[in-house]
């Protein structure tokens, strides 16, 4: 029997498929968020008049459609031990977002603490995701 | 759920990647299925059946030890 194949040192692995349909997800992530970033920066500052404003906001929807696609294609054609760790890591992140987001709002109402951006819920979950995942890849290796 | 994979794959020679090439899934899973950390869906158990041209039932077997009762129609 050949050697080192029970090693665990690549236990994360993966096909090339794979590889491919993570750096979509990844580059349209990417250009999400920059976009996001943009278009943020200049509706505070008034870079631009509304309409061409307003248009790239949509626009910012549109990159986050196409991850939203890119993240399901690559669920879709994962294995299913990845795919089974990958709705682990969101279900970790929504829970999360939701208990955390939710208790913070009753601490705020309260007036245990100030109140919070909704935008900090939504980094919260953003950084429960790769925590989720670590776990898993952790459980299943 | 125990499984006889990592003896049928020694008897063939092969490595873990080996086999994951063979059903299309990466290494992990065959590690994570091998330990008992995961038991595979039915289609992919159906797979490995193929790939040892062996039944499921000589890989797999489920630790509760209940066999399934025949139970004749009304």
């Amino acid at each position: 029997m050949k050697s080192a194949d029970d090693s665990l040192s690549d236990s994360c692995s993966s096909a090339p498929r794979d590889g491919r349909n993570q750096l979509r997800v990844i580059l349209w992530s990417m250009v999400w968020a920059v976009s996001f970033v943009v278009v943020t920066l200049s509706a505070k500052r008034a870079w631009w008049p509304f309409g061409p404003t307003l248009a790239a906001a949509l626009g910012t929807s549109l990159f986050g459609i196409a991850t939203l696609l890119a993240h399901r294609r690559f669920l879709r054609e994962t294995d299913e031990l990845r795919r089974k760790i990958e709705i682990e890591a969101l279900s970790l992140a929504f829970g999360v977002g939701v208990v955390g987001g939710m208790t913070y709002w009753l601490l705020t109402v309260m007036g245990a603490v100030p109140a919070m951006d909704f935008f900090y819920v939504l980094l919260v979950m953003l950084l429960a995701h790769p925590v989720g995942v670590w776990i898993g890849r952790r459980r299943y290796s | 759920m125990k499984n006889r994979l990592k003896v049928l794959r020694a008897e063939r020679d092969w490595t873990q990647a080996d086999l994951a090439q063979r059903l299309d899934v990466s290494r992990q899973t065959v590690n994570a299925i091998e330990t008992g950390k995961y038991d595979p869906s039915l289609p992919l158990a159906f797979r490995i059946s193929r790939v040892f041209g062996t039944p499921i039932e000589t890989i797999f077997d489920s630790e509760d030890g209940a066999d399934v009762k025949n139970v004749s129609e009304p």
